[in-house]
């Protein structure tokens, strides 16, 4: 159980390293869109070119 | 009503195609049928630019697109001082751009918008907000006139205005940011302590060594201590700002239950004896802060739209210089000189008109959506558009003492919405005092019983009585109803909307472009006699083709027929013109009088009369009438079966108000004010006792949604009355109208049964904990299982 002295300032660590992280995420504006970043995955890059009659709603 | 199997809809706005019209574009291999040339022309630009899986993509549909003017009205933007506000230099030629979009409506709007720009090779980088509706654009001036992108935007079939980076929406922004940082502390350090959390109570329940939980114990400390003074500052501070002006708020308890919590743990800590609540405070904080920075979330998407003058007056107008005409930013017009106004230009400035002539639509003011045949000599107010005509006008004054200035720093006189005590801040108000009272008894009582107990006992009473589940009985119901009234079609904006919408006894409407669509449509024919209608209307639709009055669009449904010759446009009062060498005239009845002195005078039934005629007979009158919107009957009759007043309140001082009164069963009808009589309006009636919600649209409604208790504007409304309103219709019904006062009902319903839950909850739990029966595990259950149930009893705000 001498362990956790070590696991447990770990965890501390880690956690601070995470919210660090989040906190330059959110201060270089990438949370500043939540409403788009949902949709964008379904949104492809690579379909410069008309498709012939494959789409119909 | 219509139905929907047979007519078509466009493919781009779902607008009714109408008939006789053969508008289209090839959409996915298939020909799509579309309403207008506008849509036409945007859909074929998508396609043709190979972007058209935006169709697919969409969820919602587009927006009805204007057709693109013929020239370029940006040209102004090209000279660098003109736009120095929103375009910033990053090097060279290379600069950034910051631009409000109007008419985005999902996500795959972005995704388009994105495209088409990237495409240009002088684009480095798009990126479109979708919750700010905002695009930041960098790219190269020497490849990219301004002018140039602000004409792709609009090609697009988007609204491009200039974003004034102001002082209010940046400190929005950073306020965004910073709540968000304070919800991503709170809720990574909530996971943390409940981790501790969990083991400390295991150990309770069936024993755990000392020096374990000593190590546990002072861990949460250390991340309770970082939750306590970053997350939940803003707790104590606006809780001490109220106190200190001798208000109690729902906040005051709230931070005295973080900040006893904290200290009793920290004490129990420190002494290794005692209780620790660690976990239960960073849960609490997290849940708190979401529901506050969700409900921001959606009010300050309006705020960034908000208006100022500038934005209401053209970019650019022509300005006398010597001989000539120069092309001029409109700010830096001044009292004498002299501008050029041609057909379709709002108007930049107060003035006289010096010569020439036309029809000045002044909606913006009087509400009257026909417009005002105006001669030399004539006072013209900035705002206002010309339709059709042109001339020159001799600036009187500066913009800053215009009539449309003044009419928006009304807004200020009537922008002082009355005061509304929160539901949850009279209840929090007894419930402080109620709690310390009966914390003062449990320590005097326990002082003398047993006074080694006395401490602990009084702080497990202020802990188990915190008002976790009382604090959010509010927050979660007003966040689930803003959320299932926006998925039908109403965005909530203000705060206590929900709220003073239960106190409204009356529900004014404004008439044109709220009850009404605002365009003209035929509502009668009557035909001179040696005519048959069919072919009066194909005359009338042919003459009106050349016309950019309002009244055109009444006829654009029908197919015109072809040959006329010399076809000519008179401003503000009709068109003549030959067929087979005879001559045919459509206006107001002393136009077509010159052509055929026979005309019998006009009927005298009420409506908008137009005569049409040839040099021998009159062949008929069309009465014309502004469209009802579909579901106002439905409406009004919903809201009056409420018990609701419904009542008119109109600038259009013509016979359509009592008509329209009498129409829809209207319990009473002011018409024919100015901006000025309608606010007086409103001030009469709150005096009077009579709380109300106002409906509107256009400018002059401003002021009066700013001054009514309630506000609502309907999507087409300007940008300016959309930032005076608490709630925004997002579709083309007013259907959402009567479901926001469903929800409202609802609301409170729920919201009475959440203090109930929670104040029942404290009054079974303060007991026990006051005769010492509560152990720490049970009470930190007991906290999180009546805040789940609060949100749980909210999320059914959501269904039906």
């Amino acid at each position: 159980m001498d362990s956790l002295y070590i696991l447990i300032p770990i965890a501390v660590v880690f956690c601070a390293v995470a919210i660090k992280l989040l906190l330059w995420a959110i201060d270089s504006g990438q949370y500043d869109d939540l409403d788009k970043e949902a949709w964008r995955i379904l949104m492809d890059d690579d379909e410069a070119q008309p498709r012939e009659g494959s789409d119909r709603d | 009503m219509l139905t929907r199997t047979d007519t078509e809809h466009c493919y781009h706005c779902g607008e009714v195609v109408p008939p006789g019209t053969s508008f289209s574009a090839v959409i996915g291999g298939e020909s799509r049928p579309m309403c207008c040339p506008g849509c036409q022309a945007v859909a074929r630009l998508i396609a043709g630019s190979g972007l058209e899986s935006f169709y697919r993509l969409r969820t919602e549909l587009n927006e009805t697109a204007p057709p693109l003017p013929g020239e370029n009205l940006f040209l102004a933007y090209d000279k660098p001082e003109n736009c120095s506000d929103f375009v910033t230099g990053i090097e060279g030629s290379r600069v950034r751009a910051q631009l409000l979009l109007g008419g985005i409506s999902c996500a795959a709007c972005t995704w388009l918008i994105e495209k088409a720009l990237g495409a240009h090779p002088g684009v480095s980088h798009a990126n479109v907000n979708l919750s700010q509706q905002a695009l930041t654009v960098e790219f190269d001036r020497a490849q990219l006139p301004v002018s140039e992108l602000f004409q792709r935007l609009l090609a697009l079939g988007y609204d491009p205005h200039p974003w004034q980076l102001s002082e209010g929406a940046r400190l929005i922004g950073q306020e965004q940011r910073a709540a968000l940082r304070e919800l991503a502390v709170a809720g990574l350090a909530m996971m943390q302590v409940g981790m501790f959390g969990i083991a400390l109570h295991a150990g309770d329940i069936q024993g755990i060594a000392l020096e374990y939980r000593g190590l546990m114990r002072w861990v949460s400390l250390l991340i309770a201590s970082v939750v306590v003074a970053y997350s939940a500052r803003g707790f104590f501070r606006n809780a001490w700002n109220n106190l200190r002006h001798g208000r109690l708020v729902m906040d005051l308890p709230v931070a005295l239950a973080i900040g006893l919590a904290y200290l009793a743990s920290a004490w129990a800590t420190v002494l290794n004896t005692g209780e620790v609540y660690f976990d239960s405070i960073a849960m609490f904080t997290f849940f708190l802060l979401l529901g506050r920075y969700m409900e921001r979330q959606v009010r300050h998407r309006e705020f960034l739209r908000q208006t100022d003058l500038q934005s209401l007056l053209p970019v650019a107008s022509l300005r006398k210089d010597g001989d000539g005409w120069q092309t001029v930013p409109t700010r830096s017009i001044s009292a004498g000189d002299v501008v050029l106004l041609r057909a379709g230009d709002t108007i930049p400035a107060d003035g006289v008109l010096l010569d020439g002539g036309g029809a000045v639509d002044e909606a913006a003011f009087t509400g009257e959506h026909l417009p005002r045949s105006v001669a030399p000599g004539e006072q013209l107010s900035a705002g206002t558009v010309l339709r059709d005509g042109g001339g020159s006008l001799r600036v009187d004054c500066d913009a800053a003492s215009s009539r449309l200035a003044a009419m928006l720093s009304m807004l200020s006189r009537g922008g002082d919405k009355p005061a509304l005590a929160r539901l949850a801040d009279r209840v929090a108000a007894r419930f402080v005092g109620a709690v310390l009272v009966i914390a003062a008894g449990v320590a005097a009582y326990w002082w003398h019983a047993d006074s080694s107990r006395a401490l602990w006992i009084t702080l497990s009473v202020l802990v188990v009585s915190c008002p976790c589940a009382l604090a959010l009985a509010t927050p979660a119901a007003l966040t689930a109803a803003t959320a299932q009234l926006r998925r039908r079609g109403l965005l909530l904006v203000g705060e206590d909307s929900l709220e003073a919408l239960l106190r409204c006894r009356r529900v004014v409407f404004d008439k044109t472009g709220t009850l009404t669509r605002g365009e003209l449509r035929r509502r009668e024919t009557r035909t001179g006699g040696n005519t048959d209608e069919a072919t009066a209307l194909a005359l009338a639709a042919a003459l009106e083709l050349r016309g950019r009055h309002p009244i055109a669009q009444a006829f654009s449904d029908i197919t015109p027929v072809t040959g006329l010759e010399d076809v000519e446009v008179v401003p503000g009062r009709g068109i003549r013109a030959r067929l087979n060498a005879q001559a045919v005239a459509i206006g107001s009845p002393a136009f077509v009088a010159e052509t055929c002195p026979a005309l019998p005078p006009a009927p005298t039934d009420p409506g908008h009369w137009v005569a049409l005629a040839s040099d021998r007979e009159l062949l008929a009158w069309f009465a014309l009438d502004d469209t009802l919107r579909t579901d106002a009957g439905d409406t009004v009759t919903a809201l009056k079966a409420r018990g609701l007043g419904v009542e008119l309140l109109t600038g259009d001082p013509s016979d359509a108000g009592p008509r329209l009164v009498r129409e829809l069963g209207l319990d009473a009808a002011r018409i024919g004010a100015s901006p000025e009589q309608k606010l007086d309006h409103i001030h009469q009636l709150q005096a009077a006792g009579t709380p109300v919600a106002m409906v509107g649209d256009g400018l002059n409604d401003a002021p009066v949604l700013a001054a009514a208790d309630c506000a609502f504007a309907v999507n087409q409304a300007t940008d300016l009355a959309k930032s005076q309103a608490d709630a925004i219709l997002l579709g083309h019904s007013l259907a959402p109208l009567d479901e926001a006062f469903a929800m409202a009902g609802r609301c409170r319903r729920i919201i009475r049964q959440n203090m109930a839950w929670a104040l029942s909850y404290n009054a079974l739990a303060v007991p026990l904990a006051a005769a010492g029966w509560i152990p720490p595990w049970a009470a930190a259950v007991g906290m999180s299982a009546s805040s789940l149930l609060v949100v749980l009893n909210s999320l059914r705000l959501r269904h039906r």
